[in-house]
C-alpha cells in the first residue's frame, strides 16, 4: 500500500544538503566549481540526516529512506523538526500539539500580539486559554509532548535568527501575522500595522531561510480571500493558472499555465497576503526556496483530539467583531438568544474548513515539501456556503440544544457583493496530497455548542456581547450597524448563485499518480500505511 | 516520461522515432504544468514521436552539453540530431504546430 508521498525523493527532502552540491539554474548562473565537479563526478548530495552516507546519488524515496517513516497523513521525517511561528495562536497552538503527538520535534515563537490586540479592543477570548509557561507544561504532562518555546517577535530578526540557527528546522510553518480583516480597517494605523507586521515579517524569515535553512519548506497561511470573488464567475484556480489555461488577444494566444493567477484582495489586510504571496514566489525563484502558499478558507470550530485532553490545553476562541470568525460568532450569539448577524443579503458566498481538517492539511503538507524552487499553492477548503446559510446550520444545531435562534439581516460594513458567482478549484489536498474531509459542518457546531455551552465559558461570552455586531465600516465610518430585516430560520428564499466547488484532478496520468491515488482509496478513514 | 542524464543517449539519440525534449525546473511554475500537456501529447503522437522530459538541475550533464538558458525550452532530435528548438512555455495547440512543423521537416 502506497502512501501520497512515497514516490517523493532526497529531492524533496529536507534533509538532502543541495546547497554546494547542485548547480541550480543550468542555465547559465552556474557556480564554476560546483559544474567542474558535476562534470566529472556526476551529480551527488549529502544528507544532513545519514552523513556516513557520504556523496550520494539524490534518488532514493520516502518509501526507501530509513528517516522517514509510515503515519496515517504520510510518511513524515523522523522526530521532523518543525518550527512554528505564532505558536500561541488558534491555529499555531492547535497545529504545535498535533505535531507533537505525531513525534516532531516542535518549536514555536510569539510574541503574544494576538492576545494583547483582542484586549486592546476590549475583547477576549471565550474558551480560557492558559499562559504559555502553563500551557507546555500541560503538553508535557497530558501529551507527553516537549515543546521548544521562545518568545520572539519576528520582526526581531537577530533573535529569530539565533533561534532558527538553534532548532535548525526542516519545516517551517508561518502563522506569524495579523489575521483580521476588519483590525485592519479600523483606521490608518490599524492598516499600517497589519501590513508591517505581516509583510516585513514575512520578508524577513524568506532572507533568514535563505541564509540558515534553505532545504526548509515554508507552509505560509494565506487565505482564499486574495483571489476576492471575481464577477466574471472565472473559477479561483490554486495560485496558478492550469495547464490548458489560454490568454487570447488580437488573434493570437499565449499558454497561461503555470501563471499566477490574478489576486483581487478584499481588504487592506489580505492585500498584506497578496504582497506575501509576490515575496515568497520570488524567493523561490531566486534562491530556490520552496513554499507551499495555503488559501485557506474561512476556519471554523473547536476540536482536536489534541486541544480536547484538557482545558489547559485548549486553544482561544474569538467572537469579536474583529478576530471571530463567521460560524464562531454565530455560535456565541446563539448561545447569548441574539439573532445571528448576517451582513447585507447574506447571499455572499465563502470557503469554510474544520480546525480539525485544516490541521491535517498541514501536516499533509509539512510530510510532502515541494521541490526545490517550487512555490506551489492550495486551496485549503472543505465546503463552500452561502452567510445565510451558515446562519440556518447554527441554527438548526442550536435549537437541539434548546435555543430559540432567530436570523437578522444588518447593514453591511464592508465593501464586497451581495450576489455573486463562486466556484473554488480545490484538487490537490484531495487528489496529491490524500485529504478527505472527515468533519462536517454540523457535527464542528455541535461540538462548539457543547464547548461553548459550559457555565463558565458563557460566562465569558456575555462579556464580550457588545463587540460583536460590527462597527468598523470600510468606509471609515464608525456606528453600529443596524438591523434590516428580523426573520426565523426556513423562512426566507434562497436567491443568488450556486457555489462550485471543484475537487477532481487535472489530467494526470502516469501510473505513479494512478498508484497513490488508489493508496489513498485504501487508506480511508485514518488507515496506517506500511513501509514496502 | 522523465528521463535522466544517464537515459539521454539511449532514449533520446538511439531512438528510432523523433523525440521531442522539454528541459524544465521545479523552479518554474508554467513547466511544472506543461507536463499534463506533454502527458495527453505523448499519448496522441506515441506512433510518430517520442515526448520526453528531463530535469536541468537534477541532469546537469545535458544541460550543458546543450547549453540550456532558459526554461522550458525544447529541442527536437532525430537520429541523433537536434533537428528544431524553441522556448518558452507553449498551449497545447502550439506545441502541436511545432510538433507538425518539425516532423514535417523530416518528411
Amino acid at each position: 500500500m502506497k502512501l501520497h508521498n512515497a514516490h517523493k525523493t532526497c529531492w524533496n527532502c529536507p534533509a538532502a544538503i543541495l546547497k554546494g552540491n547542485v548547480d541550480f539554474r543550468a542555465c547559465g548562473q552556474s557556480l564554476e566549481a560546483i559544474r567542474q565537479r558535476i562534470e566529472r563526478e556526476g551529480l551527488l548530495i549529502e544528507c544532513a540526516r545519514l552523513p556516513d552516507l557520504g556523496h550520494f546519488e539524490p534518488t532514493i524515496t520516502f518509501e526507501e529512506c530509513p528517516e522517514w517513516r509510515p503515519t496515517k497523513y504520510g510518511y513524515l521525517l523522523e522526530n521532523m523538526r518543525v518550527m512554528i511561528l505564532g505558536i500561541d495562536g488558534y491555529l499555531g497552538w492547535t497545529l504545535a500539539l498535533k505535531l507533537g503527538a505525531l513525534g516532531c520535534e516542535v518549536s514555536g515563537v510569539d510574541c503574544f500580539l494576538r492576545r494583547k490586540m483582542v484586549r486592546e479592543l476590549g475583547a477576549d477570548s471565550v474558551v480560557p486559554i492558559y499562559p504559555m509557561e502553563e500551557r507546555l507544561k500541560a503538553a508535557k504532562e497530558v501529551l507527553d509532548i516537549d515543546i521548544k518555546f521562545r518568545k520572539i517577535n519576528i520582526l526581531d530578526r537577530e533573535k529569530l535568527g539565533q533561534f532558527m540557527r538553534e532548532v535548525q528546522p526542516e519545516a517551517i510553518v508561518h502563522y506569524g501575522e495579523i489575521p483580521s480583516a476588519p483590525y485592519s480597517m479600523i483606521d490608518c494605523d490599524h492598516a499600517i500595522q497589519v501590513q508591517y507586521n505581516n509583510v516585513i515579517g514575512t520578508l524577513g524569515l524568506l532572507f533568514l531561510m535563505k541564509e540558515i535553512c534553505p532545504e526548509a519548506s515554508l507552509i505560509k497561511l494565506g487565505t482564499l480571500g486574495e483571489y476576492g470573488a471575481p464577477l466574471t464567475g472565472r473559477p479561483l484556480f490554486e495560485g496558478l493558472f492550469p495547464a490548458d489555461a489560454i490568454l487570447r488577444w488580437r488573434g493570437r494566444e499565449w499558454s497561461l499555465g503555470g501563471e499566477l493567477t490574478p489576486r483581487d484582495p478584499v481588504s487592506f489586510y489580505h492585500v498584506s497576503k497578496v504582497q506575501d504571496t509576490f515575496n515568497i514566489y520570488e524567493a523561490c525563484k531566486y534562491w530556490w526556496l520552496r513554499s507551499y502558499d495555503v488559501m485557506q478558507g474561512v476556519i471554523y470550530g473547536v476540536h482536536t483530539d489534541e486541544v480536547a485532553a484538557d482545558p489547559r490545553l485548549r486553544t482561544r476562541l474569538d467572537v469579536d467583531e474583529w478576530f471571530g470568525t463567521v460560524v464562531n460568532r454565530f455560535v456565541a450569539q446563539a448561545i447569548l438568544g441574539m439573532p445571528l448577524t448576517v451582513y447585507g443579503e447574506g447571499e455572499q458566498i465563502r470557503g469554510f474548513i474544520a480546525l480539525e481538517d485544516a490541521m491535517e492539511c498541514m501536516v499533509r503538507l509539512i510530510s510532502s515539501p515541494p521541490e526545490p524552487g517550487q512555490y506551489d499553492v492550495v486551496n485549503q477548503v472543505s465546503g463552500l456556503y452561502k452567510v445565510s446559510e451558515l446562519a440556518e446550520t447554527v441554527a438548526r444545531v442550536a435549537a437541539e440544544f434548546g435555543y430559540d435562534v432567530k436570523i437578522q439581516r444588518v447593514e453591511n460594513p464592508r465593501v464586497e457583493a451581495d450576489y455573486h458567482p463562486f466556484e473554488v478549484v480545490s484538487t490537490k489536498l484531495p487528489n496529491e496530497l490524500g485529504f478527505t474531509p472527515k468533519v462536517p459542518l454540523e457535527v464542528e457546531i455541535r461540538r462548539m455548542f457543547e464547548l461553548l455551552t459550559q457555565p463558565h465559558i458563557v460566562e465569558r461570552i456575555k462579556k464580550v456581547a457588545h463587540l460583536i455586531r460590527p462597527r468598523t465600516w470600510w468606509s471609515g465610518e464608525k456606528r453600529v450597524v443596524e438591523t434590516l430585516e428580523v426573520y426565523r430560520p426556513g423562512t426566507r428564499r434562497r436567491r443568488g448563485f450556486k457555489p462550485k466547488l471543484i475537487t477532481d484532478r487535472e489530467r494526470f496520468p502516469t501510473s505513479k499518480m494512478e498508484e497513490v491515488e488508489r493508496a489513498v482509496e485504501a487508506l480511508g478513514e485514518g488507515g496506517d500505511g506500511d513501509k514496502g | 516520461m522523465e528521463i535522466r542524464d544517464r537515459d539521454f543517449q539511449r532514449e533520446v539519440l538511439e531512438s528510432e522515432l523523433p523525440v521531442l525534449v522539454e528541459f524544465w525546473g521545479s523552479w518554474c511554475p508554467p513547466c511544472q504544468k506543461e507536463k499534463y500537456i506533454l502527458e495527453k501529447l505523448r499519448e496522441e503522437y506515441k506512433d510518430r514521436i517520442k515526448i520526453v522530459t528531463i530535469n536541468v538541475d537534477r541532469n546537469p550533464r545535458v544541460a550543458y552539453r546543450y547549453r540550456i538558458k532558459c526554461v522550458p525550452t525544447y529541442i527536437i532530435f532525430h537520429r541523433g540530431e537536434a533537428i528544431y528548438s524553441d522556448i518558452a512555455a507553449k498551449s497545447e495547440d502550439q506545441l502541436r504546430e511545432m510538433i507538425e512543423k518539425a516532423l514535417g521537416k523530416i518528411a
